[in-house]
């Protein structure tokens, strides 16, 4: 099982990821990875292929102004890029606004 | 028919609005895409979003301003107008664009499409939430924009979000 858990910084994604997939490995902050893997010359796409199967949380970095820096706007654009093709593959998909979780894909596995 | 589809930088919702566009408007569709195509990430973009939309049956005009002054050479089954905050902006700060009155031409524009076709998607960009001063211009757009999409999401029959791909409605009855 793959669950995508997104939302602003510091909503409360990691523990509420721990809460309710304890069973799940976690991978806390996929948007700092995308940095990374920029930052190193890879494409952060590729990350996909490695996290199947847990649960992921990733900030929303894309409701801002569009960075005068290019290599800020094409992290951004590489961030919600990653997240709808993890979107699509995810059996469940949360975002957390003020450690409150809507499921905009699948079912909260707690009800 | 008004459909106001909003999201972040690549969340999907171009894919979405086309989609949208494409189940509504059987057969004369037009695409009007507002942004202008200077540097390499405006002409990726631009490439994207062409080829999303081959096959699908779109006729494509381009226009950057003055959506008041466009004059249609037939009436549509439906429009998408591609971005609302290209428009803006291209309103607010290019040479040929309405400057002080940027705001109401937008708004007049979108009133004049939606008088050319039976379904209007207006594709718009949530910027309102990284917490950062801007310059005065700046902050301007941002709160000509936010006004915009509140005047558009209040006339609109159906409002959507995308996020990460995934269509959220926010107003109205009907299928994502």
């Amino acid at each position: 099982m793959t669950v995508l858990i997104i939302g602003g910084a510091h909503q409360g994604k990691a523990a509420l990821a721990r809460a309710l997939y304890p069973a799940l490995p976690l991978c806390e902050n996929l948007h700092l990875r995308v940095r990374d893997e920029l930052a190193a010359g890879r494409d952060p796409m590729a990350l996909l292929g490695t996290i199947g199967g847990h649960a992921v949380t990733c900030d929303e970095v894309g409701c801002g102004v569009v960075p005068i820096d290019r290599a800020d706007e094409a992290y951004r654009e590489a961030v919600g890029r990653l997240c709808c093709a993890l979107a699509a593959e995810a059996d469940v998909v949360v975002r957390v606004t003020a450690g409150i979780p809507q499921f905009i894909k699948g079912e909260n596995p707690c009800t | 028919m008004l459909i106001l589809v909003t999201g972040g930088a690549a969340s999907g919702k171009s894919a979405h609005a086309e989609r949208l566009l494409c189940d509504r408007a059987p057969s004369s569709r037009l695409y009007l895409a507002t942004m202008q195509p200077f540097g390499a990430a405006a002409r990726a973009r631009i490439a994207r979003h062409r080829a999303l939309r081959q096959g699908k049956g779109f006729e494509t005009l381009e226009r950057t301003t003055d959506l008041v002054g466009l004059a249609l050479p037939r009436r549509y089954d439906g429009i998408l107008l591609e971005d609302l905050g290209n428009l803006l902006a291209n309103e607010i700060f290019a040479p040929d664009g309405a400057g002080d009155t940027a705001l109401g031409s937008v708004l007049a524009g979108i009133a004049h499409l939606q008088a050319c076709c039976e379904t209007l998607v207006v594709v718009t960009d949530e910027i309102f939430s990284d917490g950062m001063d801007y310059a005065p211009e700046t902050a301007r757009y941002i709160r000509d924009l936010a006004a915009l999409n509140r005047a558009l999401a209040a006339r609109a029959g159906l409002v959507y979000e995308s996020v990460c791909g995934i269509l959220l409605r926010l107003k109205g009855e009907g299928n994502t």
